[in-house]
């Protein structure tokens, strides 16, 4: 393998995204290539710093409600449960229905059906989700604990989450919210460890991705742990190091 | 419905890197998504749903540039993919250090100084697509893409390196 070569591969090396033979040819190269280690050094720590210093903007919740009352409801979609996203937009209706009949012309009903990107979909939202927690979503008052923030969210949810890990000294139970996740709303559980901060995303799985064994990972440079379990979808997610958010995870989903 | 709506926030994080004005940006992912309403029945059944609305986006965005004269998008990104292979002067130890150092604001003001096309394939890339779905979303070839985004690193490592506070 040339310097060139290696170069042209240096990224996807980094990703692991080479096949067995190229990812051999390029370490290889590398052990004897002092210009290509630095090449590859130099990747590895852009990937780095935009991973973790790039901002990441998310949609405000108006527009979120604007799109949402622009679109038009499917057959296939599964009831919408809230009224926060109901049209609130002039004209909304009259587009929704024109682009509806459009949609059901067109035979596109499949256009709402991609399951191979849903769990990246989750896991995308849940960081963004995350972000705007961290842009400083008020959260109800814990002095009381789980036992005070549980009860918060009667009334202000249509169904009870089911979370029993109130925080230790390790993972401080800071609050609650309720706040949208995808088209639904969620409990939302925030824990504090040293200065970094969990949010769990509590909602109704039904529709959703959720998978029945926990499936964790590094997304945008946040660890993300999703699963499932009586009929609730769980999003975990922080700046915390996967142990660490595993750790958390493993206290939560204890029954 | 969800599925479309799912990716509200990435076209918002691309359209607010694209446009640098966060109201343009929310008219830019609004209009997007007015677009793909009237060209759903053109979306074929099985491919890359995230794809189709980020290109969607980006000829909105084009569109409106080339509507208001500022910018010659499509020049533009002729002439980032005319200046042959990437030239990338090596970076020392010291300069990854002094990279690594950097702050938010100072990231995100390098990414903003690229030229657009570079700013494009750069945060496609960093929302996880493939060259394939990144060579979808700009209407390129996918050799294009790779090198393209190996010249828009270069160039973001360039000016990253040469950042002093």
């Amino acid at each position: 393998m040339d310097c060139s070569k290696a170069r042209e591969l240096n990224l996807d090396g980094l990703r692991g995204r080479l096949a067995s033979g190229s990812a051999a040819e390029l370490r290889e190269h590398l052990s004897t290539c002092a210009p290509c280690r630095d090449h590859a050094d130099a990747e590895r720590v852009l990937s780095e710093v935009l991973d973790a210093r790039l901002p990441q903007h998310a949609a405000s919740l108006a527009l979120k409600r604007r799109l949402a009352a622009s679109w038009p409801t499917s057959s296939r979609a599964a009831p919408a449960p809230r009224r926060i996203w109901r049209p609130a937009w002039a004209g909304a209706r009259a587009i929704a229905a024109a682009a509806g009949v459009a949609l059901v012309v067109g035979g596109s009903t499949a256009f709402f059906v991609q399951q191979r990107s849903e769990l990246s979909q989750l896991e995308s939202e849940t960081v963004n989700d995350h972000l705007r927690m961290l842009g400083g979503t008020p959260l109800a008052q814990v002095a009381g604990g789980l036992h005070e923030v549980k009860p918060w969210f009667g009334g202000k949810l249509d169904f009870a989450p089911a979370v029993r890990f109130a925080g230790n000294d390790d993972f401080l139970l800071q609050g609650g919210a309720v706040e949208p996740f995808l088209d639904r709303r969620a409990a939302v559980f925030v824990y504090k460890r040293r200065l970094h901060t969990a949010s769990l995303f509590v909602v109704q799985a039904d529709g959703l991705a959720f998978p029945t064994s926990l499936r964790a990972g590094i997304v945008r440079g946040f660890s993300v742990a999703l699963w499932k379990a009586g009929g609730q979808g769980y999003a975990l997610v922080s700046d915390l190091n996967l142990p660490e958010l595993l750790d958390l995870q493993a206290k939560i989903a204890s029954p | 419905m969800r599925q479309a709506l799912a990716h509200a926030d990435a076209l918002y994080n691309f359209a607010r890197w694209l446009a640098r004005d966060p109201v343009e940006a929310e008219d830019l992912v609004q209009e997007a998504y007015m677009r793909a309403l009237g060209a759903a029945p053109q979306f074929e059944p099985g491919s890359n749903l995230k794809a189709w609305l980020f290109r969607i986006l980006r000829n909105a965005f084009i569109d409106r540039r080339r509507r208001s004269q500022r910018e010659a998008s499509s020049r533009y990104v002729e002439d980032v993919d005319a200046d042959g292979e990437p030239i990338e002067p090596a970076i020392s130890e010291l300069q990854l250090d002094q990279i690594r150092a950097l702050v938010a604001e100072d990231v995100s003001a390098a990414v903003h100084s690229l030229p657009e096309a570079f700013r494009t394939v750069i945060l496609l890339d960093l929302e996880g697509m493939t060259e394939a779905e990144v060579a979808n979303v700009l209407g390129c070839a996918t050799g294009t893409v790779k090198s393209r985004l190996s010249r828009a690193r270069a160039a973001l490592r360039e000016r990253l390196a040469a950042y002093r506070p």
